[in-house]
């Protein structure tokens, strides 16, 4: 029952970004992408991981990938009804992903071994509070250095286009 | 009894009464979003001093407007279903799904009352017991604003697409206050289980204040109000629709289609009253009620049969549902529209920073009273 689920959620998973490697429209793209994430969402849930499953759809469905389509609509390429067909970034889009896949190949090589061995049970909010404030609060307080990198970035690149 | 009854005897019965509690909730839920939009123009009439609808009629008989719901009903379901030449198919048709699922989904993790026992069997009234409730209803309503969002994208006109990213904006920017407030009653509570959190409030506070989050948490509450309001995108928070400007993002929609973002609205509308009376108002709480009756502060008891304190319990729910109904209907007829720059100010200069102040707050407080 557990390992249908997480197959069937798996090869819808797998099937949309196949899918959204061959969508010329961005937005599209973008809701294949989606589907992708919360058919992830779906195999943590399977996994009873719920927390994590909560957390994938909060962060990933409903923040980045809400941002991302706003993006994309306001770009001039998601208007246009016949997107322009260019060879060369075909090929770049390609070259890409052969590199990605090699890399996910190597990693998922290793991380075959260690789930298997790993009782991927729930893992509390609690649990993972003590993880992010105790043993890694170095690191997660690091990280809001790059985001505050990226909001200064923002307002510099904004501020530029306004009249002075 | 046959033997494959026999052998499921645990999972028949476990879906056996989830089933019922779908029908019989989600049914309540329906029949009281129909009655909302009737509602809602009998309070617009009542406040512009009108009667309201009152003509639609069976055999004559009107019952004050109560037949209009159906009498729409059937109005949306026999008008031409439109869609615009240019628009993406696809999308255009999925987009009325994405705004209505998330807000029925989110109904099976508000527990209605306590449990109720059948023939032995325990039955939990909530549809689904998860422990980590309170995520997963921050993690759906952040799924509400696609449906938004591809209605206005997918009708290929400009004036839905800005409702849509006016309502992308706005979403996004008060799901991130609306999560924040809710912390605080996390922290307290230590749970993010609702079901544990309407029992927590069941205690007495000094011996005889309810022990209500509101009690605990008053400005959460109305940042927490503020917040679902604009979510909802209900007037005085309808630049989404802005009838006199953009009309807004479902303006290529008609016929059912139209209806289902309507009807989304006032889900939404119950799915907001629900969570306020569960999160700062006790849920099925009822003041000095507890599982075997009535026990006053003064040491005063009255014993009341399970049936009797467990329908008490679910009609207190529905009465304060109601009651927060009514005020979001108040409100929508009272206040002018905000402007979009008031509205972002609103979410990012005041109920961010207020809600931040909230946690610490609150926190400084659990910290120094030795509770953390």
């Amino acid at each position: 029952m557990i390992a249908a689920a997480v197959y069937f959620f798996g090869a819808v998973a797998a099937l949309a970004t196949l899918l959204m490697l061959f969508q010329r429209e961005p937005v599209k793209a973008a809701m294949l992408m989606l589907t992708a994430l919360l058919a992830t969402a779906g195999i943590y849930l399977a996994l009873s991981a719920q927390l994590l499953a909560a957390l994938q759809i909060i962060l990933y469905a409903g923040a980045i990938m809400t941002l991302f389509i706003v993006a994309l609509t306001v770009l001039p390429q998601a208007w246009r009804d016949h997107p322009e067909k260019k060879p060369f970034l075909k090929v770049l889009g390609l070259a890409a992903a052969a590199i990605i896949l090699t890399e996910l190949v190597k990693v998922s090589a290793v991380l075959k071994t260690v789930l298997r061995s790993t009782d991927f049970s729930e893992t509390g909010a609690l649990a993972l509070a003590q993880q992010l404030f105790g043993r890694f609060a170095f690191q997660f307080e690091l990280l809001s250095l790059v985001i505050l990198a990226s909001i200064v970035a923002a307002v510099a690149l904004a501020a530029k286009r306004r009249p002075a | 009894m046959t033997p494959f009854f026999e052998a499921n005897r645990d999972l028949l019965i476990f879906s056996g009464a989830a089933a019922l509690k779908v029908l019989v909730f989600m049914g309540g839920i329906m029949g009281f979003a129909a009655l909302l939009t009737l509602a809602e123009r009998k309070v617009s009439a009542l406040m512009q001093d009108r009667v309201g609808p009152n003509r639609a009629s069976v055999f004559g008989f009107a019952f004050n407007g109560l037949f209009h719901p159906i009498a729409d009903a059937f109005k949306m379901i026999f008008k031409e279903d439109f869609m615009p030449a240019r628009a993406e198919k696809l999308l255009f048709t999925l987009a009325p799904v994405f705004a209505l699922f998330p807000v029925l989904a989110l109904f099976a993790f508000i527990p209605f009352g306590d449990y109720v026992m059948v023939y032995g069997y325990r039955l939990e009234l909530q549809i689904a017991e998860l422990p980590t409730a309170l995520f997963f209803v921050l993690a759906l309503s952040g799924l509400a604003i696609y449906g938004t969002f591809l209605a206005g994208w997918a009708s290929k006109n400009n004036f839905a697409l800005l409702g849509a990213l006016r309502g992308a904006a706005q979403m996004i920017s008060y799901e991130v206050a609306l999560g924040l407030t809710l912390v605080g009653l996390l922290m307290i509570y230590g749970s993010a289980g609702l079901q544990d959190m309407v029992r927590a409030q069941g205690k007495l506070l000094f011996g005889f204040i309810p022990a209500w989050g509101v009690v605990y948490q008053p400005f959460a509450f109305i940042l927490f109000l503020t917040a679902a309001m604009a979510e909802n995108k209900r007037t005085p928070f309808d630049l989404v629709e802005g009838e006199s400007e953009i009309i807004g993002y479902f303006i290529e929609y008609s016929s059912m289609r139209f209806a289902a973002f309507m009807f989304a609205e006032f889900i939404e509308m119950i799915l907001i009253s629900m969570l306020a009376a569960t999160l700062f108002f006790g849920g099925w709480q009822v003041p000095y009620l507890y599982e075997t009756g009535f026990i006053l502060p003064g040491g005063k008891a009255l014993a009341l049969n399970h049936y009797l304190v467990s329908a008490l319990q679910v009609g207190s729910f529905t009465v304060k549902t109601v009651f927060f109904s009514w005020f979001l209907l108040v409100v929508r007829w009272t206040l002018p529209r905000f402007r979009f720059d008031q509205l972002m100010g609103l979410c990012w200069k005041v109920l961010l920073p207020l809600a931040l102040l909230n946690i610490l707050v609150t926190g400084a407080v659990m910290l120094f009273s030795g509770k953390l």
